[in-house]
């Protein structure tokens, strides 16, 4: 088979450019969905599911279903309160998402900075390192003690969600592979498998 | 009644093996999710349930511990086999008896072209769903239907349904593969 010649890696300058570009787009663009599932691990615990994201500026609706039965739980909220509910013991609140979540389930997802993280973002307000790919798209970003390893779409020019990302802060890891994501209200969301 | 294709169906039987097609529902009643696959159960606690579309996914009670492996995220969740294996409605199908002591059982009569026998757990929330319901064809179990608490609805349809099949014996048995990561005790 004929092997394409290896297209010519987009220089440093150029993809930081784009990487501000991409930022400022993320920013201005608050409003998302996406399906696909997560797995979490952490030593011996942790857990998967399917995820449905739909964030609304700051307000954010996190659902996580177990197979068969679909059973989920949802953690919804804005900048100043999280609630978790579907969980045995009924709905929990906090102003914390993350720590809530953590308490609740024993997962500890960064799910403020994840917000970011999902769109190919630094999260803003933390120093962050970034590397990029032959493709000129972030490969690595390491921002608050998380290392985001990242998987795009292959052949889209300028993807606006990743297809796969990995965040890792030791012990934990966070795997979210994306189904479908668009941009946008949920409300008109294309909820194609 | 769907009554008598539940215990028509049940009779003797020790395993069971057959595809299934299940879509998920929001609350307003638009389709979520569509997945596909095959489920095997075999007597008395026994149970595979693998997605093959639109990705893979294995759920397996191997009679001590359920495991869920989702390679695309090469993770393995294992947890000991519980009592809450057996609320699942799909396991009155080996153990008719324990519909009854699970499950307050109302004959619904036919719609869509089945007969409908509709289970509330006793349990009540804890059960993790609202509802479910059995529709029967033919005296086979054609749909299982699930609504839970936020009033989601999961139907699940089967075919090609196979009586007391011979399993092999690797049927219902599963070791993580290498390199994947084994959450829960395993």
């Amino acid at each position: 088979c004929t092997v394409a010649p290896p297209r010519p890696a987009v220089p440093a300058a150029q993809a930081e450019a784009a990487q501000q570009a991409r930022e400022a787009a993320v920013r201005a663009q608050a409003d998302w969905h996406l399906e696909g599932r997560i797995a979490v691990a952490n030593g011996r615990d942790g857990g998967s599911g399917r995820i449905e994201w739909t964030q609304q500026g700051s307000r954010y609706r996190i659902a996580v279903s177990a197979p068969v039965t679909r059973q989920s739980w949802r953690l919804t909220g804005d900048a100043a309160a999280a609630r978790i509910e579907g969980l045995p013991g009924g709905p929990r609140e906090s102003e914390d998402p993350a720590a809530l979540l953590h308490e609740t389930t024993g997962w500890p997802v960064p799910v403020e900075a994840l917000a970011w993280w999902v769109r190919g973002a630094r999260a803003p307000g933390e120093p962050a390192v970034i590397e990029f790919g032959p493709d000129g798209l972030p490969a690595r970003i390491a921002q608050d003690g998380w290392t985001i390893a990242y998987v795009w779409p292959d052949g889209a020019a300028a993807p606006e969600f990743p297809a796969r990302i990995e965040a890792r802060r030791d012990p934990v890891r966070v795997r979210l592979a994306i189904d479908a994501a668009r941009l946008g209200s949920a409300a008109d969301t294309a909820s194609a498998p | 009644g769907a009554r008598d294709d539940l215990a028509a169906f049940t009779r003797g039987l020790k395993g069971l093996e057959g595809r299934f097609t299940q879509q998920v529902f929001d609350s307003r009643g638009k389709v979520k999710e569509t997945a596909s696959g095959t489920v095997a159960l075999s007597a008395p606690r026994l149970f595979r349930w693998e997605y093959t579309k639109p990705y893979p996914q294995l759920i397996l009670a191997d009679g001590r511990k359920v495991w869920n492996y989702e390679p695309d995220l090469e993770q393995v969740t294992v947890r000991a086999q519980g009592p809450e294996e057996q609320n699942h409605p799909l396991s009155a199908l080996i153990d008719p008896g324990r519909l009854d002591r699970q499950f307050t059982v109302q004959e619904e009569g036919a719609r869509d072209g089945l007969e409908w026998l509709a289970l509330t757990p006793k349990q009540g929330e804890d059960a993790g769903f609202r509802s479910a319901r059995l529709g029967f064809a033919r005296g086979q179990l054609g749909v299982l239907e699930i609504v839970d608490a936020a009033g989601q609805r999961t139907v699940i349809r089967f075919d090609g349904w196979k009586r007391n099949p011979a399993f092999a014996a690797s049927r219902f048995r599963f070791a993580p593969p290498k390199g994947v990561d084994v959450i829960g005790e395993g």
